[in-house]
């Protein structure tokens, strides 16, 4: 029997298995691509229209950060690799790495793989079932990159090399989780591993993009990027993620075979052993469950913030050159600064509504798993069980909302050398924040009263919002259709002057909402 | 003698399902009380209605003195309660999850619960992703014996453990009772009812139907008789319940009724007693004419 006896049967269960999720990622990359190719063509199509964007673009170290070589903005094409190719790569290699880690370090820990390395299947065979399914996946995503390229009108031959290079970034990930599998005991830590690889990579691409390009060629992104599709394809690149891909299932293969079934070669870490100080309420409780996502998002806010800040400067003269663009920023062309600042930090404060609304949420996924009950066996009342998570939850959307102001702050201050920005826009984001509430408000009234709809409608409300903020005005949404969104009704800082009423009302209407919630919660059935 | 819980008329439906139908139970203070029937007879409904997480649609419930809908805090303080499937928190150690239980309930006794950890062999710094299924109920279990709380509502608590760590339950249990604390226990493992219950309850499709100790119980069931007579046996036939009498020369097979053991034997020894065994019921016998008896009526 070799190692790999019945791994094709293997790929084809696992295929079989991932027939559902798969197709979404495909979807996802094949969107990303499609839209932004339409975007950009719309908006820079002809020649004059790149060069000025060309020249908006020179020197402006924060925005190559975020997208990737200026060669690229050579062509229309190479506009939408500079914007995309950085999300398509991230995206690719996340899903290489569920992929991988799924079917090999999850079936060890959950005990699955044990019953398959019980049937006649080699050693090897779960993993290079895995990488099969893997290089399977990273095909389709070059085709569905291909189409949706070529699809919406850009060169035949760039595409080719698009889709490409973004499989070769998926083999590199998918290879860099074989290796990580074999490392860590448990998936999170794989997860995590491979995480900080991804971002790592695109750490290194941006330095290579701003500095000395030596720094891109030690990322797999920057590998794909520096194909140059469509501005001039090169593709000798290309054998580089394939190289790194073979060389490190080699070590994956090496590594597998020096441990035992279910082990890692670095032992699971073993956690306290007693409870910490703080672990002791309702409201620690919560902020356990919670601290990982509140951190998360508040560093990934404040990213984002310092993103958009850092476009905030050039974006006056941005606006001049692309005056289609003005009728997206609240205020028009003319005080575009602030119109740009308030729309981005609009959008900001969504995405922290929308952390703050899945943290509300969490709460009731307590209740439906079980875990809440126990708690509820104890002196803790239902109001204080809900009303930790949602304090928790409430004070993290504070955090994030001002670490999003504060990024932008951050970045327009460096730019404008004012760093009294930075404390500025974080209170002009904190604007936001009775709106935030309120959408967290929604999700605890929902828990209280139709707890089985909670999640549709508390979502529903978040899309509806996300909708009116950012489409109303190119969708030409009735003025009526809008008045439901609470971030309509508060001033948007900083274009607007801001005054206390809307805030005070917007907050009272979220303290009301939330205690109608708790009193539903109080009086019905829980669990269910 | 008061009662701990006491539960009359207790009405819970769901939707078209009447899970608790007229049901009636009370468990004195002190005892241990056994709570059995089959899988969906709602016992872990009747612990919801206890715990104050489910509201009763008729009927009186009566916790410790007090109506556990209304009063559910203060009431909840004085008891600990151990799901049958304990589902637990995938990043925080079960450790934590002790110690965040006790100090919930309002006070952790290092002492006790560094006893339990022993004594159930838990490593309390593992995360609870990789807690087995029997170690998660361990975790469930300590986190509620390390409490001093006069009232135990355990719902198939050792469902997952191993033989060596169900002793070691049935010995915390024993000494539990020795201190004078209640403990509602349902279970489907009738050997720990056997060993641990002063008291039964027998609920069916959402009623009680049968409720005493084990030895009141064993008088509603038969006995097995064999026997050999000197004298041929007459009259048997007509003695009063007594049941699939087969009868060959002087050797009789049958059961009776428990409730008539006592005429039928008076009879045989009329008749001289040769040899005679009687097997008592088996309490599995004893359950599964409840279990599934009823299904005919
Ligand atoms: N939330 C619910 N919605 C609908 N029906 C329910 C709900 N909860 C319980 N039931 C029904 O109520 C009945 C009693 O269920 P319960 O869980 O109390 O049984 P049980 O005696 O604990 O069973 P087991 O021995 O399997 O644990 C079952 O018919 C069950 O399907
Ligand atoms: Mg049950």
């Amino acid at each position: 029997m070799t190692t790999t006896a019945g791994a094709g049967i293997l790929v084809r269960f696992m295929l079989r298995q991932e027939r559902r999720g798969l197709p979404w990622w495909l979807i996802g990359s094949g969107l990303l691509v499609g839209y932004q190719s339409v975007g950009s063509q719309d908006l820079y199509g002809t020649p004059e229209a790149l060069a000025k964007l060309r020249a908006t673009m020179t020197g402006n170290a924060a925005l190559l950060a975020m997208s990737g070589p200026e060669r690229l903005l050579d062509t229309i094409g190479g506009e939408v690799v500079f914007e995309i190719f950085g999300f398509l790569a991230i995206l690719v290699g996340l899903m290489n790495m569920f992929l991988v880690g799924r079917h090999t370090r999850t079936d060890e820990e959950t005990g699955r793989g044990e019953l398959i390395r019980s049937t006649r299947t080699g050693r090897h065979a779960p993993l290079v079932a895995a990488l099969c399914v893997a290089g399977i996946a990273d095909l389709a995503v070059a085709i569905v990159v291909f189409g949706a390229a070529a699809g919406t009108g850009l060169p035949v031959a760039g595409s080719v090399l698009l889709g490409a290079a973004a499989a070769g970034a998926g083999i590199a990930f998918a290879a860099m989780t074989a290796v990580a599998v074999q490392v860590f005991e448990n998936p999170r830590s794989v997860y995590g591993a491979v995480g900080i690889a991804i971002g790592t990579a695109f750490v290194l691409r941006a330095a290579g993009d701003i500095g000395n390009p030596v720094w891109s060629w030690l990322s797999p992104i920057g590998w794909g990027q520096r194909t140059f599709p469509y501005a001039g394809d090169r593709w000798w690149p290309l054998v580089l993620p394939l190289a790194a891909g073979a060389v490190l299932v080699r070590v994956a293969l090496i590594l597998l075979d020096r441990r035992d079934f279910g082990d890692g070669l670095l032992p699971y870490r073993p956690g306290r052993a007693t409870a910490s100080w703080a672990l002791r309420s309702p409201i620690g409780l919560g902020w356990r469950l919670q601290r990982g996502s509140i951190i998360g998002w508040t560093a990934g806010l404040l990213v984002l913030g310092i993103a958009y800040g850092s476009f905030a400067d050039s974006v006056e003269e941005y606006v001049a050159d692309n005056p289609e663009i003005a009728q997206y920023l609240p205020g028009g062309a003319a005080e575009v600064v602030n119109s740009y600042l308030a729309l981005v930090i609009l959008i900001s404060a969504l995405l922290a509504g929308a952390s703050a609304v899945a943290g509300a949420m969490r709460a009731r996924h307590e209740e439906t798993s079980g875990r809440a009950e126990p708690v509820l066996a104890t002196r803790v009342s239902r109001r204080a069980w809900l009303g930790g998570h949602v304090t928790v939850t409430l004070a993290g959307s504070a955090v994030a909302v001002a670490a999003a102001g504060l990024g932008h702050g951050l970045a327009y201050g460096i730019a404008i050398s004012d760093p009294a920005q930075a404390l500025r826009l974080a209170g002009v984001a904190l604007v936001q924040l009775p709106a935030v509430w309120l959408l967290v408000a929604v999700a605890v009234l929902a828990i209280g009263w139709l707890p089985r709809a909670a999640a549709s409608v508390a979502w529903t409300f978040v899309g509806y919002c996300a909708v009116v903020a950012m489409f109303a005005d190119s969708f030409n949404l009735p003025d009526w259709s809008r008045q439901a969104s609470p971030f309509v009704h508060l001033p948007q800082a900083p274009l607007d002057t801001v005054t206390a009423p809307p805030l005070l009302i917007m907050s009272a209407l979220a303290a009301a909402v939330l205690t109608a919630g708790f009193a539903g919660l109080a009086r019905r059935d829980f669990g269910y | 003698m008061t009662s701990a819980i006491s539960l009359t008329g207790l009405v819970k439906t769901f939707g078209t399902t009447r899970a608790l139908d007229e049901l009636d139970l009370d468990v004195r203070t002190g005892e241990v009380h056994g709570f059995l029937g089959p899988n969906g007879s709602g016992k872990t409904t009747t612990i919801r209605v206890l715990l104050g997480l489910l509201r009763a649609d008729a009927g009186t419930v009566r916790l410790l003195g007090g109506d556990p809908w209304a009063d559910g805090v203060a009431l909840r303080a004085r008891l600990a309660y151990v799901p049958g499937d304990v589902t637990l928190w995938p990043a925080i150690t079960g450790g934590e999850v002790i110690d965040l239980m006790a100090r919930l309930r309002g006070g952790l006794d290092r002492r006790r619960r560094d006893d339990l950890l022993e004594r159930f062999d838990l490593d309390p710094r593992k995360k609870a992703s990789t807690y087995s299924k029997g170690n998660r109920q361990k975790v469930g279990l300590i986190a509620a014996l390390t409490s001093d709380a006069e009232l135990l509502l355990l719902d198939e608590p050792t469902s997952g453990l191993d033989p060596l760590m169900e002793a070691e339950f049935q010995r915390c249990i024993e000494e539990v009772k020795a201190e004078g604390r209640t403990v509602l226990l349902s279970s489907h493992i009738l050997a720990e009812v056997e060993a641990l219950c002063d008291r039964v309850s027998i609920i069916r499709l959402g009623r009680i139907v049968e409720s005493g100790t084990l030895t009141e119980l064993r008088h509603l069931t038969r006995t097995s008789i064999s026997v050999e007579t000197f004298r041929p046996l007459d009259g048997i036939t007509g003695l009063t319940g007594i049941h699939d009498l087969t009868v060959d020369g002087r050797h009789a097979v049958f059961d009776v009724d428990t409730a008539h053991l006592d005429e039928a034997v008076r009879h045989l020894s009329g008749l001289g007693v040769r040899s005679l065994t009687s097997t008592p019921p088996t309490l599995e016998e004893l359950f599964l004419r409840h279990y599934d008896g009823a299904d005919k009526s």
